[in-house]
């Protein structure tokens, strides 16, 4: 523990380094790196308190049973057992379960917003769909923030969401990061030290959008990964020339919003989530990132991953997965419920994902379903090893590492008291902590965080 | 009177039949009260239970499978899926769940089920062996069609009996055919009074199609295929003689008022799917003896019709008194592809919103069957041996399914997927 938060402090320590003004010139950050949409978030006043005698599970692979987490300034001071209490409020949660804020990294909340209308039937935010590369996209300023979406999602626990753009583009832009807390504008909402992210998409959306008479647009798996190399070839090319004219030896090529986007991935600046189901398709597209010299963060639904799991290690790439959606389309055919202990087993970076408001709510029984299923073949994951794929592994692939998604002195109090095992149907989140600050207690009304669309629409009794 | 019964039984069953599996050690939820037999030997012959004792002996001839104190329940219901009529949803060329077929009223969909269906196997994985299938909108908004019931035995042929009901839907789906409610009202006001006109004097009306139909007795189940049904025009009649009812797949509770209203005026039985809004008129509804097939995980109005779709639906309407089943008619994208893993969860959803546990086992057993005139769904002397003994408690989504008994005899719980994961259970 002591040293985890002497590790902490010293990355402060050298981020402070970083930002130090003598390098002025190479430190002004390239195009690719600035942020035109800066976070109005703030952290909330946090409600010190003492959590004492509940199951632990530390997101890590750790658990404590009887065990006690300590929160104070908005950040975790100290998890163990029989921790003194240094004179804040004090909650008994004998007989429940602790765990850090649960991570959805594939979310359309805010653009996919409920109750869908013919308005955005005929034209969604969830992705710009004129051409197959909207790079210079970001999803952030289609946000809605009143999508009860955020609202369903916090009071189940989760803590942080990345709404990513949808898979119909194969370059489809900029995703955002965000607390589902009440805002009036995503930017209340976003959170920033992480790494930026980016949606890229293979297989059969992308090339049925260009097999459309009405679109411009490769229509086959072949034209699609081609699609992808063309793209970042031009966007070697771009990057080339914006760092010879910033280190004085060529002239600053004319601002192309969608090249410096893909110069940004190229540069490990902004890191790819990669919507793919099949195994050719996702030994393809780590194929096409080895030869360009970028590792992709995820790979989304990875359906097959579990067919190549050595690939998917080799990478450093990890694997955002469901457990029960199969069978809806081809290439979702070969799904099976087991993937994620599967890839668990094989040593694969793997963490649950919902693609939907309805399941985002519940990606712990997500996680629940895919160990049931691991038991039918013969391999059993322990919850301590189970809730890293809904915390610590999503807090990898969004960069937060270092700040959430583990229970450790240093990190960011998101924190969840849950009234059982995490892992049962019938468990609630009684109590969810962001920045250590209540975003949700179940024990006060109103029972349900309401966004301005839900208001006065009669959700009440 | 229990011997007497299974000698009936031995001599109309086939020779594949005559077997007797005992299942020992369960905590049995016979359904017939609020807590489970502990310790029960589950007796089962030619494809009826014959007993359910604590401690109760077994036959020497018996197969037996050890439940080592684990719950044994019946088998479950969905009580509104498509599992059987869909393959590859977004591939219209691998579905049947629909007519575009403008020249026939409806649709029905028995010479469609495909009981080889991947779909169809791993619903039964998960402890499903009966479900309603109904059909998608029609050319004649709003009725679909006439939904059938499955049997999930292994095998092709899954059909249990056609023609359980009448279909429609109001709100959405009917609306590109006939613009606002009102209108979709009317319509369908407008078929059942000309079908109550037609049908008042007519020899034929009502009665052609025999055997049971409704109750709950533990023979309601029939043989396999049962009667062949008189098609749309004699399911009207029966619908409009209070004989079959009529679904009304909608959610809004001014159309939920406007079912109850129906189901009063025309003296016909009516029964709501999806029911979003249900709760705003559960009164009403316990009034007019109008059940609702809902999905209690939905939380999120998926139109303007769902506005205030809420988790503890099921529990605010069995608290008022209307029955209850579990369906997903209208789901997400993966509804029909999870009908056994679906129903299960939406089920200890309702618990954990404040259902009582016994009510939500009934809610996917004995309920959907009586709901859709079918019966059954208990473990009573007597009563079809279809049930699954799990791993623990068959609400969480974390239990499996161990054994399926279908009809008797243990069916396959290997999904394709079960076959796909131990291919490549080595693979690093």
């Amino acid at each position: 523990m002591m040293a985890k938060s002497i590790r902490t402090g010293a990355i402060a320590a050298a981020a402070l380094l970083l930002a130090m003004p003598a390098d002025a010139q190479r430190a002004a950050p390239l195009p690719w790196q600035q942020d035109p949409f800066p976070s109005r978030y703030q952290s909330p006043k946090g409600d010190d308190m003492l959590l004492r005698g509940a199951t632990i599970l530390d997101g890590a692979g750790g658990r404590i049973d009887g065990g006690d987490v300590l929160i104070r300034g908005g950040k975790i001071l100290m998890v163990g057992q029989n921790l003194a209490n240094p004179g804040v409020r004090e909650v008994d949660a004998a007989g429940r379960w602790i765990t850090p804020g649960v991570i959805d990294v594939h979310t359309h909340d805010g653009t996919f917003v409920l109750p869908l209308t013919a308005i955005d039937r005929e034209a969604s935010d969830v992705a710009e769909t004129s051409a197959p590369n909207v790079a210079d996209t970001w999803v952030e300023t289609a946000v809605n923030a009143q999508d009860m979406g955020f609202d369903r999602a916090l009071s189940n626990g989760v803590t942080t969401v990345q709404i990513l753009p949808g898979s119909t583009p194969i370059f489809a832009g900029r995703s955002v990061v965000v607390k589902p807390v009440r805002s009036p504008t995503v930017w209340g909402m976003k959170v920033t030290g992480g790494a930026q992210g980016f949606k890229m998409a293979c297989g059969e959306n992308p090339k049925s959008w260009g097999a459309d008479d009405d679109n411009d647009g490769p229509n086959s798996r072949q034209g699609v990964i081609a699609y992808m190399r063309q793209s970042f070839t031009d966007a070697q090319r771009y990057k080339r020339a914006v760092e010879q004219a910033r280190a004085g030896t060529g002239v600053m090529p004319p601002r192309d919003l969608k090249l410096e986007a893909l110069a940004g991935i190229l540069a490990g600046d902004i890191r790819v989530n990669l919507h793919c189901y099949r195994a050719g398709d996702i030994a393809a597209v780590l194929s096409v990132a080895r030869e360009f010299g970028f590792r992709i963060g995820a790979i989304h639904h990875a359906t097959e991953a579990y067919k190549i799991p050595g690939l998917l290690r080799e990478a450093g790439t990890c694997a955002a997965v469901w457990a029960d959606w199969w069978g809806f389309k081809m290439e979702a055919q070969d799904a099976v419920r087991a993937e994620a202990p599967l890839l668990e087993q094989a040593g694969v970076c793997v963490m649950m994902h919902s693609d939907s408001p309805a399941d985002g709510q519940r990606l712990n029984i997500t996680a629940a379903k895919a160990a049931a299923a691991g038991r039918r073949i013969g391999i059993d994951i322990p919850p301590e090893r189970m809730i890293k794929w809904t915390t610590s592994n999503p807090a990898r692939l969004l960069g937060l590492d270092k700040r959430v998604g583990t229970l450790a002195p240093g990190y960011q109090a998101d924190v969840v008291l849950w009234s059982g095992n995490p892992f049962s149907i019938y468990t609630k989140a009684d109590l969810v902590l962001i920045d250590g600050a209540v975003a949700w207690d179940r024990s006060k009304p109103p029972a349900m965080p309401v966004s301005d669309f839900e208001l006065g629409r009669g959700a009440d009794r | 009177m229990r011997m007497f019964a299974s000698l009936i039984a031995l001599a109309i069953a086939s020779p594949a039949a005559a077997q007797t599996l005992a299942v020992t050690n369960a905590e049995a939820w016979t359904m017939e009260g609020a807590d489970p037999v502990k310790g029960a030997t589950i007796i089962i012959e030619n494809g009826r239970i014959v007993s359910v004792t604590a401690g109760g002996a077994v036959p020497a001839e018996a197969t037996v499978i050890d439940a080592h104190g684990k719950p044994v329940t019946p088998g479950l219901v969905n009580g509104a899926t498509q599992i059987g009529l869909v393959e590859v949803a977004g591939s219209p060329d691998t579905r049947d769940d629909a007519s575009t077929d403008d020249r026939t009223p409806g649709y029905d969909p028995s010479r469609a089920l495909n009981g080889n269906s991947t779909l169809v196997s791993l619903a039964r994985a998960d402890g499903i062996t009966r479900a309603l299938i109904y059909p998608s909108p029609s050319r004649h908004a709003p009725t679909s069609g006439e939904p059938v019931f499955a049997r999930l035995r292994d095998g092709v042929d899954i059909l249990d009996r056609g023609g359980v009901a009448l279909y429609a839907v109001i709100g959405g789906g009917a609306w590109d055919r006939l613009g606002g409610r009102a209108q979709q009202w009317n319509m369908l006001r407008k078929l059942l009074t000309d079908a109550k006109r037609g049908a008042a004097p007519g020899p034929e009306s009502g009665n052609k199609k025999k055997g049971k139909r409704g109750g709950d007795g533990p023979g309601a189940g029939g043989p396999p295929g049962g009667p062949p049904h008189g098609g749309p025009d004699a399911t009207l009649r029966d619908v409009v003689a209070g004989k079959l009812p009529l679904a009304i797949q909608t959610h809004r509770e001014s159309d939920i008022r406007q079912a109850a209203a129906l189901a009063s005026d025309l003296g016909i039985r009516v029964i709501v799917v999806g029911g979003a809004q249900a709760w705003r008129a559960a009164d009403v509804l316990a009034a007019a003896k109008v059940a609702v097939i809902l999905d209690p995980q939905t939380n999120l109005p998926f139109n303007f019709d769902q506005l205030g779709a809420r988790q503890d639906n099921a529990a605010i309407l069995s608290k008022a008194g209307v029955q209850i089943a579990i369906g997903q008619a209208g789901g997400a994208i993966h509804a029909n592809y999870n009908a056994g893993m679906g129903l299960r969860e939406g089920a200890g959803i309702a618990v954990a919103n404040g259902l009582p546990y016994i009510e939500a086992l009934r809610a996917v057993t004995v309920n959907p069957l009586a709901i859709w005139g079918r019966g059954g769904g208990t473990l009573a002397p007597g009563a079809d041996a279809d049930l699954v003994v799990w791993d623990g408690d068959p609400l969480e989504p974390s239990t499996n399914a161990v054994n399926v008994i279908v009809e008797g005899r243990q069916a396959s719980t290997r999904s394709r997927q079960d076959l796909l994961a131990e291919r490549y259970k080595d693979v690093r």
